[in-house]
């Protein structure tokens, strides 16, 4: 059943121009649903639409296939957890989570019962009456959760909840917030600029850039076969090349790059939307780990010029007649030197076209 | 479309239309009425407006040229008296140092009237000083005597220098020492840093300091009136109105108009480009401590000296009202003195009716001034509409004209019956007094309750409808809450000043209903200096309450609310 359904929604600034650009999404009861994209595409004004927070300019906002478009956001049944918490800073802890429960005339023995479970789910029990100055950023966030979660919405929206937490805060609370996504199911739509974050969380993500979606699909879908240069650009760590195709058949595409290397693969690794035409400008995209440090044959040559040890692996820059690759090898792999002479190889099966800009 | 947005733009819309309409009838209307009338009104044309720019003709010019170099001046005394004991109490540490501090703000509750009048008894012909001076010398009794523009100046002076203090010490306390270390360190001598590193950093405070005093010394009335200084704008609108010359009156009040507004406009560009500056406690900046024994004993001395001399006009005060009227002649200071002042206050009824009067007429206009000021502050700070810019010049508009103007704004809008003044004529009304006490504070309580406003995340509001609240539920026990101290502290502070104002009120009130101010310059009048003192002390008790119930809330008041 689809919970929420966004269709062909815009929003135009007065001054910043078309932020949103016609919309169309659905999400599915249940989901974990993340709008990903960098600063600035429009991912934070949808939600703040999809909560009501925001008029859009148009198209149309349904809930369970009822239209809300225009209906005030305390009365969308949604809990909103902010960037910054929003923490009402002159009551306690339990104060805060039991705003919601008291806005809607819970009893008070109720309220006591649902506050202390929720403080409970998010590891904050016991600290019911400490004021929220008193608290780290870590449990703040963690208030502000069980606020939103203790009303049972139908909806829950998080704005960026953790870009505001360290590293280490930021995977504990990742983790918790993916525990409890599953042990109470409620339909949840989430907005970050961090792909590691979406791609770990998430059951399906929406690729937004400058106000239009790029792609919508599981995890796997958006880092394996990205629609567009932008998403390839945008997620991991990849080598978008300019090619031509140069030859087709039922088998094989074959394309040309700029330095006249060629290399085949098979037509189905392609975003819709690629015509394989020969002479048909394409985007050949090559992942910085599927690249290899090849001893004899390789479809490029060039120079190392940077190696960083980052742990698990190492990342090089190598300079080569089609540009500047990015790439990954195992660091228990031979180690690369700047200034090293080499080759790559490519494994075709891994190789991902996409459009011309 | 459903009925949602215009639900809710039409109750917005709704509160955005009656400011409107109240600011226009209140502020806007009147300030236009003036200009109406100094075109068809009794002694005004458009060759008075001439006559300003021609000095041949007359009194108008001179009086512009005159407020305009008092002002001037005003500007630069207060800057140095207020600059120099920011200085000295904020960047050394020395004994009797915090008493100093307290005793420096002193003057802020200096009664508006009597606290001139005080000047006059202390240093005028016949004062305190000139009578102890001229004895000590042997020379006449007026030879030491301050009167014209030197003793408006010396008043301005020792009442505005607040503004420079205030300002400069915040500045002082924010600043680093780093920078004075850096300059040191890059072989600066000690007059170098002084004058290209701290000087610099505290330019913002010196012009904010400036243009406050300037616009201060622009509206003062109270001073020239006592000191016999004809030539200012401000006594020629009172002079010209008593005289019948309501047109003249407004052709001045016009012109002092258009100059306190570019000065309100210089001001907020100001304010909004150099960032915002809160006085907050943040940022210890370490105080040197002074080993120089001989050094210490001068600060000592010139800090307790120039705190003893700036509390001395609140002392007079005091001292006057244990004084029996009548009872100073040709000495120093009164010779009898007696409790039958502050007895009398209490029994006399005319007396007491006065205090009553000005009580209720206070409380009646921060009754309004807290409507007005909460929502116009509210709407600007959180609605997008059109013409917000004009609405929060409008809103501070009158903080920004001279007392004396507002006046006769009021005059000529409610000369006559107006839909705002319910369809009756206010002049010579009770309530035309409240009226412009409401209309002159408004801005105080607008401009607190904002900066409060301005702290407080938009999130937490929105916070609260997600979770199911109505934006009054959310108003009532979110914003309000969070808001009350900034808005109280404006509301007290309007309702101080609207106990003690004088300048408008000498225009708009009755004799039924005199309040405090009137009372004081009647007695005044008679040189019952005793019972007119002790009037003024009951002004300065009211401070006093409202700095005391005010000093916790300083406290938290850097607190953001994120």
């Amino acid at each position: 059943m689809t919970a929420l359904t966004l269709e062909a929604l815009t929003k135009t600034f007065p001054r910043a121009g078309k932020v949103v650009d016609s919309i169309d999404l659905r999400i599915e009861e249940g989901e974990f649903f993340t709008l990903l994209g960098p600063s600035g595409c429009g991912k934070s004004t949808t939600l703040r639409m999809i909560a009501g927070f925001e008029e859009p300019t148009s198209g149309r906002i349904l809930f369970d296939n009822v239209d809300v478009t225009y209906d005030a956001p305390n009365r969308r049944n949604i809990g909103f957890v902010f960037q910054n918490y929003a923490l009402f800073p002159h009551l306690t802890v339990a104060r805060n989570v039991a705003f919601g429960l008291q806005v809607r005339k819970v009893s008070t023995e109720q309220v006591r019962q649902r506050v202390a479970a929720a403080l409970e789910e998010v590891q904050l029990a016991g600290l019911e009456q400490a004021r929220v100055d008193q608290l780290s950023g870590g449990q703040q966030q963690r208030v502000a959760l069980a606020r939103a979660l203790v009303i049972r919405p139908k909806l829950l929206l998080l704005d960026e909840p953790l870009s505001n937490l360290d590293a280490k805060l930021r995977e504990e609370t990742r983790a918790a917030l993916r525990l409890l996504h599953q042990s109470s199911r409620v339909t949840t739509v989430y907005v970050t600029h961090d792909q590691d974050e979406a791609m770990a969380m998430s059951d399906r993500i929406a690729v937004l850039h400058r106000g239009k979606i790029h792609q919508v699909g599981i995890p796997e879908d958006i880092y394996e076969r990205p629609a567009t240069r932008f998403v390839a650009d945008f997620i991991g760590r990849n080598n978008v090349l300019d090619a031509t195709i140069s030859n087709t058949s039922e088998h094989a595409v074959v394309v040309r790059f700029v330095d006249g290397a060629e290399l085949a693969i098979d037509p189905r690794q392609r975003a819709a939307g690629v015509t394989l035409i020969p002479g048909e400008r394409v985007g050949v995209c090559l992942r910085a780990e599927s690249l290899q440090l090849a001893s004899g044959n390789g479809i490029f040559s060039g120079v190392v010029e940077d190696v960083e040890y980052t742990g698990p692996v190492r990342s090089c820059v190598v300079r080569t007649d089609v540009g500047n690759l990015q790439v990954e090898i195992p660091s228990s792999a031979a180690r690369p030197s700047s200034g090293d002479r080499v080759r790559l190889a490519i494994s075709p099966a891994t190789v991902h076209l996409v459009g011309s800009p | 479309m459903g009925f949602g947005p215009i639900r809710k733009q039409l109750s917005s819309s709704f509160v955005i239309f009656l400011l409107a309409i109240a600011l226009w009838g209140y502020v806007v209307g009147p300030l236009v009425a003036t200009f109406e009338q100094s075109i068809t009104g009794n002694g005004g044309g458009l060759t008075e407006y001439t006559n300003f720019f021609d000095l041949r003709h007359g009194a108008q010019g001179e009086s512009m040229l005159g407020s305009l170099i008092i002002s001037a001046l005003s500007v630069i005394t207060s800057g140095l008296i207020g600059a120099f004991l920011a200085v000295l109490l904020k960047r050394w540490d020395f004994p009797l140092r915090r008493v100093c501090e307290v005793l420096v703000l002193v003057p802020i509750a200096l009664p508006p009237l009597m606290g001139v009048q005080a000047f006059v008894l202390l240093y005028g012909i016949g004062g305190t000083f000139p009578q102890l001076l001229s004895n000590l010398f042997h020379t006449s009794k007026t030879a030491f005597a301050v009167d014209g523009i030197s003793g408006v100046l010396l008043v301005h002076t020792l009442t505005m220098y607040p503004y420079f203090y205030l300002t400069v010490a915040a500045a002082l306390e924010q600043s680093d020492d780093s920078l004075e270390e850096a300059a040191y360190s890059l072989g600066a001598s000690r007059f170098q840093a002084w004058t290209r590193v701290l000087l610099p950093m505290l330019t913002p405070a010196l012009v904010a300091g400036a243009l406050l005093t300037f616009m201060s010394s622009m509206s003062s009335y109270t001073a020239p009136l006592l000191f016999h200084v004809d030539q200012v704008m401000t006594q020629q609108i009172v002079i010209a109105k008593l005289n019948g010359q309501l047109g003249l009156a407004s052709v001045v009040s016009v012109m002092l108009a258009l100059i306190s507004v570019a000065f309100l406009i210089v001001l907020r560009t100001y304010e909004k480009r150099a960032g915002y500056t809160t006085l907050s406690k943040g940022g210890a900046r370490k105080r040197r401590r002074v080993s120089s024994p001989l050094w210490k004993t001068t600060l000592v001395i010139v800090a307790s000296i120039s705190s003893i001399f700036l509390i001395l006009p609140i002392a007079m005060i005091f001292l006057l009202a244990f004084s029996v009227n009548g009872s100073w002649r040709a000495a120093p200071l009164p010779s009898q003195y007696t409790l039958q002042n502050f007895i009398g206050l209490f029994t006399n009824p005319s007396s007491w009716a006065a205090v009553v009067n000005s009580l209720e007429m206070s409380a009646l206009a921060v009754a309004g001034a807290i409507l007005l000021g909460l929502a116009s502050a509210y709407v600007i700070a959180r609605m997008r509409f059109r013409g917000k810019a004009v609405m929060d010049i409008a809103v501070m508009l009158p903080w920004a004209l001279p007392g004396t103007v507002v006046a006769i704004n009021l005059i000529t809008a409610f000369a006559s019956p107006s839909i705002f003044s319910l369809g009756r004529v206010m002049v010579g009304t009770f309530a035309i007094v409240p009226l412009a006490y409401f209309v002159r504070f408004s801005p105080l309580v607008f401009r607190s309750t904002s900066a409060s406003l301005t702290q407080i995340d938009v999130g937490i509001e929105e916070a609260a409808r997600s979770l199911g609240a109505t934006w009054w539920y959310a108003f009532r026990q979110v914003v309000l809450p969070l808001l009350y101290r900034g808005l109280a502290g404006g509301a007290l502070l309007a309702f101080v000043d609207g106990v003690g104002e004088f300048v408008a009120t000498i225009l708009l009130y009755t004799p039924q209903y005199r309040p405090l101010s009137i009372a004081i310059n009647d007695e005044l009048y008679y040189a019952n200096y005793g019972t007119a003192a002790s009037l003024g002390v009951i002004q300065v008790l009211l401070v006093l309450v409202v700095v005391i119930i005010m000093l916790p809330w300083n406290e938290r008041e850097t607190v953001t609310y994120r």
